[in-house]
């Protein structure tokens, strides 16, 4: 079976191709501004405080579960979903994952954060891959006036929209995953499932120093901005930001030193007190292997049936 | 640029889990085991240095600084990268999950390499740091460009095209990180030479006794 080509006047390229990538381009983009104005650094209260654990968003099966069965179940279930071969069975994850971060109730916003974070990535492939994947027989070809290289392939534009599924269902899962523990709960969870502690540890640290060190660059950026400073396209704003780099760095290094003599000082011997005791229930198994057997059944459907 | 979930095949990220797993297990044993929240701390400090954009014409791009990291860290600059890798998983809303194990081999195997190239190349001269300084870093980003589109075109010949075009996104990113490395390193000569000497954590063990 050869390849079906579809011969269309070179004029409906601006109309099918650019049309659509422009408005979603400007989509993301609008949604971008607007989701950026809703977490906006000046009206967050303290950003130093992880925001990972939310208390008030009440108390739902998620929350309740056992925290290592949380993991290694949503674990288990992106690398199932990261394995999916069909577009039909990716949207079926998709569903399911949004289903769950709908009835753990997780805010809208935090949700299109996270995605409009795959936006680049995903809109590149989504752009490149019908375009550049090569022709197989049985594949359907549109070719825009008859200019060879500008090829439209179907199957490029399949494949490209299986990854968006597969990326989008699992980075969804990512708030339930998250956002319904402590982050130092989570941590303890991944301890007792063999990661080791010290790992756990500077995750914790470094989540915490993030947020120093952001405030830090924003006050330093501030000041440069105060003194003239703004950013172009030269070698005087190269220098400017090393600078800027590098005294973050000598900062942050004799900061290293202080932090460290102050868990000392405050009797630190490589580990932190457990934050919890974990007990493991038979409800917690229960969901547990309910959401496994969502798993298989969904690589039998994309592996047999479909 | 990070591969996103769902991208890669399956035996890939769980080849680049094991991987850079114990990779990041020989990182951490070249430190004593006491300086390692001070690389947390100091990784920190990296991640915020990514999120700095630097303006290029009409867009701007983001640092990836695996060059510079490798030359201020040294071995153990490969925990750091992992760490900051789960760090943005976790926080800054990129998913990622299956795929940290392959984003840490191409930000943390190019750091490493250029941590080694660093010590080798500088001399005692401002100049010489400066040159070395840009040449981890341009190398770094090349490295990682390389290793990305390795990454990509795992996943069969219908990648082969994306693959070619990451990494020519990748080729102006590769000048200004070579400049800005070599900026920082010249700026880090004249302000606080001993962070240039091997690699920080390992240098200071005498410090707290």
């Amino acid at each position: 079976m050869a390849e079906t080509i579809h011969h269309i006047p070179f004029w409906y390229l601006p109309l099918l191709v650019i049309l659509p990538i422009a408005a979603l381009w400007a989509g993301v983009a609008g949604l971008r501004k607007a989701a950026r104005r809703k977490t906006a650094p000046n009206r967050d209260p303290d950003w130093s405080v992880p925001p990972l654990a939310d208390e008030k968003q009440g108390r739902s099966f998620l929350h309740k579960w056992d925290v290592r069965c949380k993991i290694v179940t949503i674990v288990v279930f992106s690398f199932v979903v990261a394995s999916l071969g069909h577009l039909a069975a990716a949207l079926a994850a998709v569903a399911l994952s949004l289903s769950v971060a709908v009835m753990i109730k997780v805010p809208a916003a935090r949700l299109m954060l996270r995605l409009l974070a795959l936006a680049g990535f995903l809109g590149m492939l989504l752009v490149v891959m019908p375009f550049t994947v090569p022709a197989h027989p049985g594949d359907t070809l549109v070719m825009f006036g008859g200019v060879e290289w500008l090829t439209l392939n179907f199957r490029g534009l399949l494949l490209a929209a299986t990854i968006a599924a597969r990326a989008v269902a699992i980075a969804m899962l990512m708030e339930p995953l998250l956002s319904t523990a402590p982050l130092p709960v989570t941590l303890h969870g991944l301890c007792r499932l063999g990661v080791p502690e010290m790992a756990a540890q500077m995750v914790l640290l470094s989540n915490r120093y993030v947020h120093v060190f952001s405030h830090e660059a924003r006050r330093m950026s501030a000041g440069m901005q105060l003194r003239g400073f703004r950013k172009r396209t030269d070698t005087a704003t190269l220098r400017t930001v090393a600078n800027f780099l590098g005294m973050l760095f000598v900062r942050s290094f004799e900061r290293t030193e202080r932090v460290f003599d102050a868990m000392r000082a405050r009797g630190y011997q490589g580990r932190f007190p457990e934050p919890v005791k974990l007990r493991l229930r038979a409800s917690d198994l229960l969901i547990c292997l309910a959401w496994l057997a969502a798993a298989a059944a969904l690589m039998v459907w994309d592996r047999i049936i479909l | 640029m990070h591969i996103s979930d769902g991208v890669l095949p399956v035996s890939v990220s769980l080849g680049g889990y094991a991987v850079s797993a114990a990779l990041a297990a020989w990182s951490a044993r070249r430190t004593t085991s006491d300086q390692l929240p001070k690389v947390a701390v100091v990784t920190s400090a990296f991640f915020v240095a990514s999120l700095v954009h630097i303006p290029l014409g009409p867009t701007s791009a983001h640092l990836l600084l695996p060059g510079l990291a490798g030359a201020l860290l040294g071995p153990v600059a490969f925990v750091a990268i992992g760490l900051g890798l789960l760090l943005q998983c976790l926080l800054f809303q990129f998913g990622g999950l299956t795929a940290l194990g392959a984003n840490a081999l191409m930000m943390g195997l190019p750091a490493i390499a250029c941590g080694w190239l660093f010590q080798a190349l500088k001399g005692n001269t401002h100049l010489r740091h400066a040159a070395a300084g840009a040449a981890a870093g341009a190398m770094g980003t090349a490295m990682a460009a390389i290793f990305l589109a390795g990454l990509l075109a795992a996943g069969g010949e219908d990648f082969f095209g994306v693959a070619k075009i990451a990494m020519a996104a990748h080729v102006p990113v590769i000048f200004i990180e070579g400049a800005v490395s070599a900026l920082t390193i010249g700026f880090l000569f004249r302000v606080k030479p001993e962070l240039l000497e091997k690699g920080l954590v390992t240098s200071k063990k005498e410090f707290h006794g």
